[in-house]
């Protein structure tokens, strides 16, 4: 369809009448119809008010509970969706200073609305440089691997074109004092120099051993690994190097914890494998403008399109079970006729069902005046870094994981760029871990953004050419030598950082469990505020958004019954988009036919 | 060939003002005397030809649902125009378009162009004369000037029914957006968008055609 609109168009059927000029409004000027109420002074609209009743309601609009709600939607229920916020996305919201701010205050006062976090320590020390908008901060940032369910939901329900996704190459292993880049590609592996034949044939049988880990006869035979820790299980079986199980455990496999067993960290290195070369040589997707807090907003959105109604600004004061009425804190009411889903961080005052939460993962976020494109693959705007456990000066026993959005990512200005830390190391270790993390990132990034950084003596041999002429790799060793020596010649610049503590009932590896939406009531609660409430879990430590989806099913098919008809929506105007989810759900096992070929070739 | 410049465009206002209409009216020169409420069908582009450039409207319609809802920011970050829309015989509506008009400027981007319309002029016309019928309307076109003078806004009274002012808007618009949005080079901003429609293995390389 196309329309060709300018100054030559054929008359429409209006202009059969007087013309243009005559009945342009805005040019009829001096002419005043009669009996027109003046309008100045009556300043508020209705007032959203919230209905009588409905099927579910839904407190809090997480990511969790947004997909939740897009799928009741369109599965035909009548939705409900609030949030005590003035704005989307709760415990995964994507905010701006002043609001992260606001919400510093009202964790460390304990306000209904901001339960499961705890500690938030806020340092600011030139306010009059942050432009509050100009921000996009993300409580829980996450990245996504371009193999996931929750990549082929977002196309399956058309949610992706409210995103813009942006690809992330770089994942940084720190080892040493310094960053190395992982040889994450089969074509990086055979060109890889620091590699010796014997390792790199090693590495290439692992990597094809992962990609086949679902026939039958593997399958069978990792059987006998069952409950064998994965670094033991990789050490022996393939003689890997420390330094290469750490990347494959900890970076690629982003392992948030070195207590995962062999079929676990198996599946987590064929997420990253398999995701590969789908829209490109990169694994992961980012989305622009802020992470989960704007595909919370874009599943809300769908929601609304299938009939939900919204309202933010409505904290859930009690729900009487018997008669099944939810009271707001302003005196609001509805009846549910269904059920009653709530995020914990919205649970009522005196809630007394709140599953509990055992786990904790600790957040740094700074901003630093920096652009820090040195870490980025070309053209892109993010990376990840790993610290694997033991490579901090604390002696982490878990690794620090960072995500580095530069402003390309539509997060911060030009010449700025936002460092996300996190581990599952609890208190005030973690704590130190994150700070220690943090110390390392700046001597590095100063180091390699600084002119003169490099002072070793560098020969021909130190530096060995890519095959294709487009990079040149520096031998690591000597510059790791020049590194620890390294004295910066400026400070970096922090306008922002903030500390702050999250509960969640998710371990730290492993996705949601499902029996926290199987339990039973406590005894003697039957009169509290929150009986029969149903609670999502707060968010994981997981550093993508695998886990998600699975979660949003198991409370549909809690509240359902099955997750059957779990977004079994048919868009007939538009074919284009299931053929795209068709592909991507089945593009896992070309991959892999793919990937064989050229390796049984080279081995 | 001439620069196509996509321009995402958000249409406010409350229930039943005629966004709909409008859209149909600019894409498929239609009118619907009974129009539903929007469910559903909340994402449509069009493409049109200003002068020399061509521009691709993403037009995003709000959902009738919405009119309850606090919008989510998502819907107007980073669209580059607005409509704001109030029908000409309901004030209520008029107020409403007020409220939007300043949600867009403390939440939008700062660059969007916002025309305020309204919509339904055919109600207040005599279809023989084109003379205005006193006692018909019920925002006058001195209010909706003033607001748009004000808050620096395209204005426009249209009428999704007789056609009446709806390409004018459009075109105003596309006229009003910057020929290149220029981006500085330092840093990648805009490239490196990932199609998710477009798997490399399928569409045989990055090169992602726009038409
Ligand atoms: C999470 C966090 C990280 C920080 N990181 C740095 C940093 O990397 N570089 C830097 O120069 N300054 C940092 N600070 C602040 C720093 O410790 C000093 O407060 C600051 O340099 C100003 O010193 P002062 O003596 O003028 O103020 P002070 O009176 O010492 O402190 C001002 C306020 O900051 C709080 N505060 C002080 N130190 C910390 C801390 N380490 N953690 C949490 N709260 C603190 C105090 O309780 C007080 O409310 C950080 C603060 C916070 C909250
Ligand atoms: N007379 C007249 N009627 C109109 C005009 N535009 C729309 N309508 C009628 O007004 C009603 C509502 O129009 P819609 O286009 O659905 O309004 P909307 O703003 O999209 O409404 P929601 O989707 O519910 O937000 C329909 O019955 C239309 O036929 C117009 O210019 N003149
Ligand atoms: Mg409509």
């Amino acid at each position: 369809m196309s329309a060709t609109v300018d100054s030559s168009r054929k008359p429409s059927m209006a202009e059969r009448r007087p013309s243009m000029a005559e009945r342009r409004p805005s040019v009829q000027t001096g002419r005043r119809p009669s009996v027109i109420p003046h309008l100045a002074g009556i300043e508020d609209p209705v007032l959203p008010t919230i209905p009588d009743q409905c099927d579910v309601l839904i407190c809090g609009t997480g990511l969790v509970e947004s997909i939740l709600a897009a799928a009741l939607a369109w599965q035909g229920s009548n939705v409900l969706h609030v949030d005590s916020n003035p704005y989307y996305g709760d415990t995964s919201s994507t905010l701006t200073i002043e609001q992260i701010k606001a919400w510093c205050a009202n964790v460390n006062l304990n306000t209904p609305g901001f339960q499961g976090f705890c500690k938030a320590l806020l340092y600011i020390p030139r306010p009059d440089q942050l432009n509050s908008r100009d921000y996009s901060i993300d409580l829980t940032p996450r990245i996504m691997f371009v193999k996931s369910d929750l990549l082929s939901l977002l196309i399956k329900s058309r949610v992706y074109r409210y995103l813009e996704f942006q690809s992330i190459s770089n994942f940084h292993t720190f080892e040493n004092d310094s960053f190395g880049k992982m040889s994450s590609s089969k074509e990086e592996i055979f060109t890889d120099q620091s590699l010796s034949l014997a390792t790199k044939r090693q590495l290439m049988k692992f990597m094809k051993f992962v990609l086949e880990s679902e026939t039958a006869h593997i399958a069978k035979e990792l059987e006998q690994y069952k409950s064998t820790p994965f670094t033991e299980f990789i050490k022996e079986k393939y003689k890997l190097t420390p330094a290469q199980i750490n990347e494959l455990c900890y970076t690629l496999g982003l392992s948030p914890t070195p207590n995962i067993l062999t079929i676990e960290g198996i599946s987590r290195i064929r997420r990253y494998l398999s995701s590969f070369d789908v829209y490109g040589t990169f694994p992961v997707l980012y989305s622009k403008f802020g992470g989960p807090g704007e595909l919370s907003q874009g599943f809300c959105r769908s929601a609304a399109v299938a009939g939900a109604t919204y309202k933010l600004d409505s904290q859930l004061q009690s729900y009487d079970s018997n008669n099944k009425i939810a009271t707001f804190m302003d005196g609001s009411k509805v009846k549910v006729t269904e059920r009653l889903v709530c995020s914990p961080s919205q649970a009522p005052a005196n809630a007394q069902n709140v599953p509990e939460r055992k786990y904790e993962v600790t957040r740094l976020i700074t901003i630093v005046k920096k652009s820090c494109k040195e870490w980025f693959f070309e053209g892109e705007s993010a990376a990840v870094v790993v610290f694997p456990p033991e490579t901090l000066p604390s002696h982490n026993v878990y690794p620090v994981q960072v995500i580095i959005m530069g402003s390309g990512s539509g997060c911060c200005p030009q010449g700025q760029c936002i460092w996300y830390l996190s581990t599952v190391e609890k208190g005030e270790k973690a704590r130190r871990d994150l700070e220690e993390a943090l110390a390392k990132l700046e001597e590095s990034i100063l180091r390699e953004s600084e002119d003169g950084g490099f002072d070793v003596e560098l020969t021909d041999e130190d530096v060995v050419s890519r095959p294709d002429g487009s990079i040149s790799v520096i031998n690591s060793v000597k510059l790791g030598k020049s590194f620890k020596e390294f004295v910066p010649q400026e400070k970096l610049t922090y306008l922002f950082k903030l500390m702050f503590t999250q509960y969640t009932s998710v371990e730290p590896f492993g996705v949601v469990n499902e029996n926290v939406f199987k339990k039973t009531f406590k005894e003697g609660t039957e009169n509290s505020v929150d009986y029969q409430i149903l609670y999502s879990n707060m968010p994981s430590a997981e550093i993508s958004y695998d886990g998600i989806v699975t979660e949003a099913k198991l409370l549909y098919s809690t509240i359902v019954g099955s997750d059957d008809d779990f977004f079994d929506v048919d868009f007939e105007d538009d074919e284009e988009d299931t053929l795209a989810a068709a592909r991507n759900d089945s593009a896992i096992l070309d991959d892999d036919d793919e990937f064989k070929d050229e390796m049984d070739f080279e081995l | 060939m001439s620069k196509q410049t996509s321009v995402k465009l958000v249409l406010l206002g409350e229930a039943a003002v005629g966004k709909s209409s409008l859209v149909l009216r600019f894409v498929s020169n239609d009118f619907q005397e009974n129009k539903e409420p929007t469910i559903g069908a909340a994402f449509l582009t069009q493409r049109c030809t200003i002068g020399t450039k061509t521009i691709k409207f993403e037009i995003w319609d709000t959902a009738g649902q919405e009119r309850f809802a606090n919008l989510a920011p998502l819907y107007y970050r980073n669209a580059q125009a607005a409509l704001v829309v109030y029908d000409v015989t309901k004030p209520a509506s008029f107020i409403k378009a007020r409220h939007w008009v300043k949600e867009l400027h403390e939440q939008a981007s700062k660059n969007i162009v916002i025309a305020l319309v309204g919509n339904k002029y055919d109600l207040v016309v005599d279809p023989e004369t084109g003379e205005e019928i006193e006692g018909r309307r019920s925002v006058s076109v001195e209010e909706g000037k003033a607001l748009a003078d004000e808050e620096g806004l395209l204005f426009f009274e249209t009428s999704a029914k007789s056609a009446f002012n709806v390409n004018e808007v459009f075109t105003a618009i596309g006229k009003q957006i910057p020929e290149e949005t220029s981006k500085p080079q330092d840093e990648p901003s805009s490239v490196g968008r990932i199609d998710l429609n477009a798997p490399v293995d399928e569409s045989g390389g990055a090169g992602n055609c726009a038409c």
